[in-house]
């Protein structure tokens, strides 16, 4: 796409050398088209593709995310819809928002000498949340923290298919699928840090099988791949030692923790014991093994989260606050915690979410070009990101 | 029972009030729909639309059904494909099935303009709406037969079709060949624009 559109400024200034070899009024003429033309190319997208360079004034204009970063980043982080339209538009374009804009400003401040601080993004149903923990999340790799991402915190606590009584410590539960699934995607987005860091202490899988003291960070994750039955153990194991290391002096690398969906910790769950009665999620080892990276006991590095309502459960559907999706419990845990609000687009954003609609030409309705029909979409959706991308979707 | 509503009461107005039947006394106007048509100023209506614009004023209009609405992307032929393929009442699955169907053939045709060189990006059609007319247009039949009796036999006689019979066999057609002819777990959403694309 950026040979896409390297083209495009090839083509503007072409026009522009061809307009002074011709005659002086049409040059005036010419000069102001060029100039409407880039104008409004660059109005909805920004210059700037660095999440670190990136500052108010380019506040409601959309970056491209380089490919390969998606690639490696998110092989499970991106809200299904979102993966649709980057296939279908051919590129992987985020808006600049400014709950994003203030994380990202807060990380670059960020003391490796003090405890970690909690960020916590809330908003309504389908305002950017997820969208803006992942932006947070691509400057985090572009500085070359390690990225410990969990997507949903609640496929933990739901829709289990095998559960398994520990090995570790016999009143808790295994989960060996979805723990092998996370620790094949933390291996493709941490490729480089696995073979630098080591473990601290040796890990005794079975009679036959043991991990010892020093050898890299790649070796116990693919332990946890090959052997099923103890991945939850290892990603136990993974979270310690990193938590461990991140704030020592000797160690060079930054930890950024990102859960979506960190409500599902405290919440109620749908598994069922073989006697019917519900699972606690304290009971999950996956589940108590995050918690213990949730508490800001670590130094050297930063916990994202975000809260969401449509995968939690038992909880009702106009819920959008703290307090009420974490409870009592998981707010006393939470705490002290910075919230940051992500509320509907602005008017400003709007207008640059329709015109990159256009540009990408996904609004092929004719009528959604005029004046109308943008009244109506700013009326249908009321300016909620996801409503929008819905209802543009069948226009 | 002198404060009653008889006193409200025209001649045209029927003694059981209509709620949500479609026979209304030929006295009564049909609705219009689209803003357009008011927007016009007086000084460019002909004599004939003066005079309907006065009569609108006196004479009783028919309520407007709830499945057409003033809205610009409202259209008379998806609404009526999405009456066809609703059952039970259930306009709200029937809407969202026409609503992925265009959004699958848009998504398509966007993602081969996306990755086609740039000479041959002007040649592919992105709109579904488009798409999705032509693809009807193609299956609409030009002549149907009808059973003439002549002489104490039937005999089928091919004859020219109005033009909603055509529009409503082509659309029947269509429902019950995506319904009949597809795997038992495929859904209507995907099979629509497989026979769209199969159409054009």
């Amino acid at each position: 796409m950026a040979l896409h559109r390297l083209s495009f400024r090839l083509r503007q200034t072409a026009t522009y050398v061809r307009s002074l070899h011709t005659s002086g009024c049409g040059q005036q003429q010419a000069a102001v088209a060029v100039e409407s033309e880039s104008e409004t190319f660059s109005v909805c997208r920004a210059q700037e593709n660095d999440p670190a360079c990136q500052s108010e004034k380019h506040l409601g204009q959309y970056y491209t995310l380089p490919s390969a970063h998606v690639r490696t980043l998110f092989p499970h982080g991106l809200p299904w819809r979102y993966q649709q339209q980057v296939k279908t538009f051919n590129e992987a374009c985020m808006m600049v928002r400014s709950p994003a804009l203030e994380v990202i400003s807060c990380l670059k401040k960020t003391d490796t000498s003090k405890p970690a601080v909690r960020y916590l993004f809330y908003g309504l149903k389908g305002s950017g949340k997820t969208i803006s923990l992942c932006h947070a999340v691509h400057f985090c790799y572009t500085q070359g923290w390690l990225v410990l991402h969990i997507p949903d915190a609640h496929i933990w606590v739901k829709n289990c298919k095998e559960l398994l009584p520990s090995s570790y410590n016999t009143s808790r539960f295994d989960q060996p699928l979805q723990a092998t699934e996370w620790l094949r995607n933390f291996k493709v987005t941490n490729e480089h840090f696995l073979s630098k860091i080591k473990t601290k202490q040796r890990y005794v899988w079975t009679k036959r099988e043991s991990t010892e003291e020093g050898s890299a960070l790649g070796e116990l994750v693919d332990q946890g791949i090959t052997r099923v039955k103890s991945s939850s153990d290892v990603v136990g194991a993974v979270m310690k030692e990193l938590r461990l290391q991140s704030g020592q002096p000797e160690s060079n690398f930054r930890l950024a923790v990102a859960v979506d969906g960190v409500n599902a910790l405290w919440g109620r769950s749908t598994i069922k014991k073989e006697d019917k009665s519900a699972v606690d999620p304290e009971e999950l080892t996956l589940v108590y093994n995050l918690k213990k990276l949730m508490k800001n006991d670590w130094t050297g590095g930063a916990i994202i989260t975000t809260l969401s309502q449509t995968g939690s459960l038992y909880t009702s559907k106009s819920a959008y606050l703290p307090h009420e999706l974490l409870g009592e419990k998981g707010f006393d845990k939470m705490d002290p915690f910075i919230p940051v609000s992500v509320p509907n687009y602005s008017e400003k954003e709007f207008e640059s979410c329709y015109l990159y609609y256009m540009d990408r030409h996904w609004l092929q309705h004719p009528q959604s070009h005029t004046e109308e029909g943008k009244k109506e979409l700013v009326f249908l959706s009321n300016r909620n990101p996801s409503m929008l991308e819905r209802i543009c979707g069948s226009l | 029972m002198a404060a009653s509503i008889t006193g409200l009461l025209k001649p045209w107005s029927p003694r059981v009030f209509l709620v949500r039947w479609s026979r209304y006394n030929p006295y009564y106007l049909e609705p219009e729909i689209s803003k357009e048509a008011y927007s016009k100023p007086e000084s460019e209506l002909s004599a004939e639309e003066k005079e309907e614009r006065q009569l609108k004023t006196i004479r009783p209009i028919k309520a407007a059904t709830s499945g057409v609405t003033s809205s610009v992307f409202c259209d008379p032929v998806i609404s009526k494909f999405i009456n066809m393929t609703m059952q039970n009442g259930d306009k709200v699955l029937a809407r969202e099935i026409l609503t992925q169907t265009l959004e699958d053939i848009k998504r398509k045709q966007v993602e081969k303009y996306h990755k086609a060189p740039e000479g041959k990006k002007e040649e592919i059609e992105c709109n579904p709406y488009t798409i999705f007319h032509q693809a009807l247009e193609n299956c609409k039949p030009i002549v149907g037969l009808a059973s003439i009796q002549k002489g104490g036999k039937y005999y089928q006689v091919p004859i020219p079709l109005s033009d909603n019979r055509r529009r409503f066999l082509a659309m029947k057609w269509m429902i019950t060949e995506c319904r009949d002819n597809k795997h038992r777990r495929t859904h209507m959403y995907e099979k629509l624009p497989r026979n769209c694309w199969q159409l054009l």
